[in-house]
């Protein structure tokens, strides 16, 4: 069956059985890719990222830095490019129209047909894509890190992806959720994007946004689903550990505070920009290409520091051309605890504003560093103790990351 | 004015106790949903100074105005003197300990 992704387009896999990949990459070059460039690959390879389907040339990255449209009109907000040096390129005779092999880990990992080697400004590429050039912002910092060639091309993965444990089991790729939504009797789904072990003020997002999303669907037989994705990329010192997100967000539905049968987690392969209103409308993107039909948005979605306000991921929305996403955001306000209502409520609702008690993740980090239980006001105790036990497995004794874990820690997928 | 800086100690039950014997339960502060703490208030220098100590420490400036990734021992740590001394002046004690 041919699912559609964004823009009209079909998801396309390109991903070459063993036999062929083997003959495939016979005699040619090899470039060892970064973390992200390795996680991108595999993200065109699956179609996380339809219609793309590879790394894109410098017509592209132009229009979108200046138009937030691909070339040929299609919307897309985020350049996705590959890097590499221009010495390595001169080194190893690399020319437009070559195709390569791109290792991670010196492993096999895809085949790149180069169409273009290009340079372009990186200042003029964060100003556009962040608003700012401002060398504190961590996406400023990403994109300065870049080397600086760029080349283009369409990606085919040529290697088995093995996901160790946990993540195996969060693991689908868009192809792999449309068919699963589609036996589950979804015909709404919702994403909840996530980089946090859930408190209630979670829960409640993914709640009202399922309240949202259900609108005019008959409720004697539930057809909208909650789809938990979480974003696994590079971490920080005192992020959650990966573990601790995927395994607190499943405890949610194992512990039944969402029915099992309108609630699943997966995650995707990204590393944030922390571009604000213009990752929003990637979110988005790439959760249509996962079969959602809607997507929440709360407060700073995908934000840092004071770079933007705190609903710019909101009022983007507005700014798009109707019918170019085939995604409805849903636009959520704070869900605060109100010690009047003596409840979880919603700041767009309860009218106790001088009592609220907002959530802070600072605060609820602070609790778990101290090893304090908070009450199941604040957290499910279900999830506190699946994060608290995973610490121990697989965070070495923390359900942060230290540096040790940074360092130690198992890798989230290895190629064979 | 120096910029008040402070070290939340999440209470449970068991220092809820220890603080009501040690008459010091009605400093703490209800922040959410009944969960308490205990904030303990430190100077500019004691802040670059614990920092210093706890590296992998960070100060939340935008938000709560405090020191936030402590190792959970030196709060228990900075908790059992503040029973010791039944004052929360006890900072300064803790760092000429430590350093």
């Amino acid at each position: 069956m041919k699912y559609t992704g964004h823009s009209g387009k079909e998801i396309v896999e390109r991903v070459l059985p063993p036999q062929e990949a083997k003959k495939r990459i016979k005699g040619l070059k090899r470039i060892a890719v970064t973390d992200r460039v390795a996680r991108e690959c595999i993200d065109l390879a699956y179609g996380f990222f339809t219609p793309l389907q590879g790394f894109m040339g410098k017509e592209d990255v132009e229009s979108v830095c200046q138009r937030m449209t691909l070339t040929e009109g299609t919307l897309w907000p985020i350049p996705i490019i590959l890097d590499i040096a221009r010495e390595e390129i001169k080194q190893k005779g690399i020319k437009e129209k070559d195709t390569i092999l791109l290792t991670y880990h010196d492993r096999n990992l895809a085949i790149l047909e180069i169409e273009e080697i290009f340079n372009y400004n990186k200042l003029a590429l964060e100003q556009a894509v962040l608003g700012t050039t401002d060398l504190k912002h961590p996406g400023v910092k990403m994109y300065n890190a870049l080397k600086d060639t760029f080349i283009s091309g369409k990606v085919t993965l040529v290697n088995e992806l093995k996901f160790n444990s946990p993540f195996a089991k969060f693991w689908y790729t868009p192809l792999q959720l449309r068919k699963i939504f589609a036996e589950k009797g979804w015909e709404r789904v919702v994403a909840h994007q996530t980089r946090n072990v859930p408190h209630t003020g979670h829960e409640w997002l993914m709640k009202g946004a399922w309240f949202s999303a259900n609108g005019d669907l008959p409720v004697e037989e539930l057809k909208t689903g909650i789809l938990v994705s979480c974003i696994i990329g590079p971490k920080r010192v005192g992020d959650y550990i990966d573990e601790a997100i995927l395994l607190g967000q499943q405890k949610l539905h194992e512990a039944k505070y969402f029915r099992e049968d309108i609630h699943m987690v997966s995650f995707i392969l990204w590393d944030m920009r922390y571009a604000g209103p213009k990752e929003a409308i990637l979110h988005a993107i790439i959760r249509s290409n996962l079969g959602c039909t809607h997507h929440m948005f709360g407060r700073d979605h995908a934000g840092v520091g004071s770079y933007y306000d705190p609903y710019d991921a909101h009022r983007i929305f507005d700014k798009i051309p109707e019918g170019s996403l085939n995604i409805k955001p849903v636009r959520i306000l704070e869900w605060w605890y109100c010690p009047v209502c003596g409840e979880v409520t919603y700041s767009g609702l309860c009218g106790h504003t001088k009592n609220r008690q907002p959530f802070s993740g600072t605060m609820i980090r602070s609790m778990i560093q101290d090893k304090v239980k908070p009450t199941k006001l604040i957290m499910r105790p279900e999830v506190f103790d699946v994060v608290m036990e995973n610490a121990d497995k697989y965070g070495f004794g923390s359900p942060f990351c230290t540096e040790e874990y940074l360092k130690k820690r198992q890798a989230v997928f290895e190629l064979s | 004015m120096e910029e008040s800086c402070s070290i939340n100690i999440w209470i449970n039950e068991e220092r809820s106790e220890k603080l009501a014997h040690a008459g010091l339960a009605h400093l703490t502060k209800d922040v959410l949903a009944g969960m308490k703490i205990l904030p303990l208030h430190c100077t500019k220098g004691q802040k670059d100074r614990i920092l210093k100590l706890y590296p992998m420490a960070k100060y939340d400036s935008a938000t709560t105005k405090s020191i936030e990734l402590l190792p959970a021992k030196v709060k228990d740590k900075l908790f059992d003197l503040i029973i010791e001394k039944k004052s929360l002046n006890i900072i300064e004690e803790f760092l000429k300990d430590v350093e």
